[in-house]
């Protein structure tokens, strides 16, 4: 280092550790933030890209009645299809020693699992694969939902009413598969020869097919499948009971996938903003703190240009120590999010390899950002003049009292001398302050939104509880016989009422001639009392409707011909009629769902067989309820009615909560990382307001201030900061939060229903003022620690 | 010492000051702290420029070393129009033409002794790399600061510091120092120590103006300017105790 100019760089980097650690840490959150969330997206996505495309995803799915290999043969030799994979699939309940209550299970068997063509499943901790008779492989999710290991023993409800047991050799991973912890249940695989111990045909019930074409359209997906289940399921008389056409290329989590990501890339945003902004903050006051320096190396000969290039010179080695800190860390931190996150979508890693693109972002946050901010501020002080440079004190005190918050402050009167002072230091560096307060405000505001977003989701399960009017929810295996089944549960202990639905599949057809696979419809007493519906258009049922329905917002949505007046042509049960939307009612939270009167629809379908039984209980006890259900369970189990779900309406909630959960988890990732930009920037300003206020502060203590008084008047400083960013980010909460709720209710296409968290709000208030107090409370130590003697003499 | 009415004849004129006028913009009303200065300097004088707190006088030398700028006026040093020089070329003009010695030192605190006074040399790239320490130790000598070239300024004295800071002021060798109050925080023995060091510049065919308010040291110049009020109100001419 020949130039001394540079060796002036170093020593002031060297010299002025704290403040160097400071910038360097503002700069490093900054990369950290950016390489955490644009990593983490970018890692997530193609992975997770790359393992759905691999696991050559279906375009179809028939559920039907038993067929063999000819018809997969066939279906797999049909034009435009490119694969085709038969498979067993059926619901049990089983008991296990981790969980007292019963559980459902999906099994699915796969006569040659080295052959699956698919939806491939890839087994990951495995004593045997396949697995042999008596052995049941479970999907990886349910670790997410019990602590399973490999020899537990899951006793299996066959559907004689036997028990079966059948041992957990290992974990396989079905991207494909909904994971345990969204549904309730666990999946597990078995052997084709496992099925007759369980008392299910050695045969096939569902058709999973592939079609050919990189750009399908839906439309085009479900014609081909129209036009295969025709051809050769019908024709060969296999009945299809129902067929799944999935938007081609869409995962059944793509929508909360796409929130997700959708989050993420907002935090990437906000974050490079912050710590811009904090930038921007710390080099203006370096140069500020440098002005006296820059002047005397202008009267010893030094050009502005020299001393430009000093000064960003200093701001690149800050970001080279960032860049240098940051992006480590980011990638370690990326790699626990990734793992976390895939774990709570489902999904594999195969490689946590960054995008080259994602760390020239993080070099470009780390180094241009910084040089960028430092640009302006550097280019201020080098123009100072040089002998406004050599009587600057830091603080132009003249310049104090002029403008109208100055003379409002100078209003306040009866304030103890240190809290006046403090409040008019605040007031004092109004550019730094603006910048402390953007961040800080924006910090505050996300945070309070994401208090909002949470309300609104706890809002939106609430209102389920307004629909539902019931505790608990019984499916049967088959249709039963309303009335038997409804004295058998209501002679339940603790059970106080009880009512049961028909429930079917619909099939719309639209007007274009392609079909909606999707629907449901579920037929219930015209004046039941066991929901609340609350309607947004149209009326709903009533005594005497001979063709009526009403849609929830989410059928709407899917299908707008479904709409109040219109008449639409339902399949139901094989038979197609034409019925009439009489109202629309907001959605549950559980897809596109028609209701109808049973009778009504009981007799469109000439059944009145029913196929799930409500149970209102005595108790608003959860574990109360789930005990009632049980004993339902149980007497009805005893009557012959066959159970192959029950649920209380208190665990679905949960489940809701759970799926919807994991929005709030990212968000609250987001909030955490830009409060903690918003917490460094508070602290550096407090640090270096202390550094330029240590004159004043000299002179305070050789008027008689005590260490306490010191305290008082930077930690008030600190908390006046806190408290005004946290009424702005009130203020901006309100629309930053309605947005962002719209926001997500568009990517997940549920809508939810907006609540303003008053909680929240109050909490931040708490948080803030605890965060302002620890920011200022370094920063009033290093102030009490000025000795007189130092202060009277610091240039 | 005598006291004449008359400067003494020198061979030529390095600095020449006309009509420079200096107003303040700052608060409500305008300040004129410079109302018309005219003043020649000669090459090797020792100027002194006197008056209160308040007078002008470091406002004149801010003119004269090209810190501030005039509201009005000429300011022409050794051919150079100061006058119309921007900021950069300022500071280039300044660091080879005149050394700058502050009050309160103005060491760079960070640098040691030796590279406070390197610094000049190396803005303006006078001397071989090479040849620049041997110079600076060379200054330190005459300073009899060598042995404390690798100090920080704030292990120095304060009378060692104005030496150090007078050192950094010859650096690039510049024909003129300006001093403002370089005693002013100095103890009576160390101020006449830095004073001792300035006339054997002078002796050095250096050209020297200080000011001070100090009205013994300022006895001790060869031509003294009272400056009142803005304006130069009074000229005196001293004879150099020891003879020039």
């Amino acid at each position: 280092m020949r130039a001394v100019r540079w060796r002036k760089v170093f020593r002031d980097l060297v010299g002025h550790r704290f403040r160097t650690v400071l910038v360097v840490l503002s700069i490093a959150t900054g990369i950290f933030a950016v390489g955490v969330v644009m990593g983490g997206r970018a890692i997530l996505t193609r992975e997770f890209d790359a393992e759905f495309a691999t696991s050559q995803p279906k375009n179809a799915a028939y559920f039907t009645m038993p067929f063999d290999d000819q018809i997969v043969r066939r279906a797999a030799e049909y034009p435009g299809i490119s694969a085709a994979q038969g498979r067993h699939s059926a619901g049990y309940r089983y008991t296990w020693s981790g969980s007292d209550a019963p559980r459902s299970l999906s099994v699915v068997a796969y006569k040659d699992y080295a052959n699956i063509t698919v939806e491939r499943i890839v087994p990951e901790e495995v004593l045997s694969w396949p697995p042999h008779r008596g052995e049941i492989v479970l999907e990886r999710a349910a670790l997410q939902t019990g602590d399973y290991k490999i020899g537990d023993v899951l006793a299996v409800e066959t559907r004689s009413g036997k028990t079966e047991n059948l041992t957990v050799t290992g974990f396989a991973h079905d991207i494909n598969a909904f994971p345990a912890q969204f549904v309730g249940g666990e999946t597990g695989y078995v052997s084709f020869d496992t099925l007759p111990d369980i008392g299910a045909q050695e045969s096939f019930n569902e058709l999973l097919v592939s079609m050919k074409g990189a750009n399908l359209t839906l439309r085009e997906a479900s014609l081909l499948a129209a036009s295969l289940q025709r051809d050769v399921l019908e024709d060969s008389g296999v009945a299809v009971l129902g067929v799944n056409v999935p938007k081609p290329g869409s995962h059944f989590l793509g929508d909360i996938f796409k929130a997700v990501s959708l989050l993420l890339l907002a935090l990437g945003l906000l974050s490079m903003l912050l710590s811009g902004f904090l930038v921007v903050n710390t080099v203006s006051a370096l140069i500020s703190q440098q002005i006296k320096q820059i002047g005397i190396m202008k009267a010893i000969g030094g050009r502005a240009s020299q001393v430009t290039w000093m000064y960003l010179g200093m701001v690149a080695v800050y970001g080279v120590l960032a860049v240098i800190l940051g992006v480590p860390a980011a990638q370690f931190a990326g790699k626990l999010f990734i793992e976390y996150a895939a774990g709570i979508l489902n999904f594999r890693i195969s490689s946590y390899a960054v995008p080259g693109w994602v760390t020239a972002l993080e070099v470009v946050v780390g180094l241009i950002v910084p040089l960028l901010a430092a640009v302006v501020p550097i280019r201020l002080g080098t123009r100072t003049s040089v002998v406004r440079a050599l009587t600057n004190t830091g603080v132009n005190s003249a310049k104090f009292g002029h403008g109208l918050v100055d003379r409002a402050l100078g209003l306040l009167r009866g304030l103890p001398r240190p809290v006046a002072l403090s409040l008019r230091n605040t007031f004092l560096r109004k550019g730094r302050l603006l910048m402390t307060l953007a961040t800080l405000s924006l910090a505050s505001g996300v945070v309070m939104s994401v208090f909002c977003v949470q309300a609104s989701i706890e809002q939106s399960v609430d209102d389920l509880d307004a629909w539902w009017r019931y505790d608990a929810q019984i499916r049967y295996e088959q249709p039963v016989d309303r009335i038997g089944a409804e004295r058998v549960a209501a002679g339940t202990s603790g059970v106080s009422a009880v009512e049961s639905w028909i429930g079917a599949a619909a099939v719309l057809d639209r007007p274009d001639g392609t079909k909606n696979e999707t629907l449901n419809i579920l037929g219930m007493p015209y004046d039941t009392t066991f929901v609340g519906p609350k309607l947004l258009a149209g009326r709903w049922l009533e005594a005497g409707d001979k063709d009526a329905i009403v849609v929830n917002t989410d059928a709407r949505k899917a299908e707008p011909s479904l709409d109040v007046g219109q008449r639409v042509s339902l399949e139901i049960g094989g038979e197609t009629s034409t019925w009439h939307v009489v109202g629309v009612v907001t959605g549950q939270l559980s897809g596109p769902v028609i209701y109808a009167d049973r009778e009504v629809l009981g007799s469109f379908i000439g059944d009145q067989s029913v196929t799930q039984t409500l149970l209102k209980t005595e108790t608003s006890d959860p574990l109360m309820q789930r005990a009632a259900l049980d004993r339902a369970e149980a007497r009805l189990d005893e009557g012959g009615y066959r159970v192959v779900g029950a649920r209380t309406q208190a665990e679905l909630r949960d489940s809701i909560a759970n799926e919807l959960g994991i929005l709030v988890w990212f968000l609250w990732v987001m909030a955490v990382l830009l409060a903690s930009v918003g917490i460094i920037g508070l602290t550096g300003t407090m640090s270096i307001n202390v550094i330029e206020s240590t004159r004043e502060i000299g002179v305070m203590r050789a008027i008689g201030a005590q260490h306490i008084s010191i305290y008082q008047i930077f930690i008030t400083e600190g908390l006046t900061v806190g408290f005004m960013s946290w009424a702005i980010g009130a203020a901006i909460a309100y629309p930053m939060s309605t947005g962002l709720t719209s926001l997500l209710s568009g990517a997940i296409g549920i809508p939810l229903s907006y609540r303003f968290s008053w909680s929240g709000v109050v909490t931040w208030l708490g948080v803030i003022a605890v965060i302002s107090f620890a920011a200022s409370l370094a920063p009033a130590f290093r102030a009490s620690q000025v000795s007189v003697r130092d202060a009277i003499s610091y240039e | 010492m005598s006291e004449t009415a008359t400067p003494d004849s020198v061979d030529s004129t390095l600095l020449r000051l006309r009509g420079v006028v200096k107003t303040y913009d700052s608060g409500d009303v305008p300040f004129t702290a410079l109302k018309g200065i005219d003043l020649d300097v000669h090459t090797g004088e020792f100027v002194g420029i006197i008056g209160k707190s308040g007078s002008g006088k470091t406002t004149l030398i801010n003119m004269i070393t090209g810190i501030d700028h005039p509201t009005a006026g000429e300011i022409v040093i050794d051919g150079t129009p100061v006058h119309r020089l921007g900021e950069n070329d300022l500071a280039r003009w300044r660091g080879r033409t005149i050394g700058v010695v502050f009050q309160f030192f103005q060491l760079l605190p960070t640098l040691t002794v030796l590279e406070n006074i390197l610094l000049p040399m190396d803005f303006c790239h006078m001397w071989l790399p090479r040849e620049r320490v041997e110079r600076a130790m060379h200054l330190l000598e005459q300073v009899e600061l060598a042995d404390q070239a690798y100090k920080l300024p704030a292990a120095l004295s304060g009378g060692q510091q104005q030496r150090a800071a007078i050192a950094r002021a010859l650096a690039n060798d510049p024909p003129i120092l300006a001093a403002d109050e370089p005693t002013g925080n100095l103890d009576s023995k160390t101020a006449d120590a830095v004073f001792g060091l300035f006339e054997r510049l002078v002796e050095q065919h250096k050209t020297i103006i200080m000011v001070t308010h100090d009205n013994d040291m300022a006895k001790r110049v060869r031509r003294a300017l009272h400056v009142t009020d803005g304006e130069i109100t009074e000229e005196r001419v001293y004879r150099p105790r020891h003879g020039a």
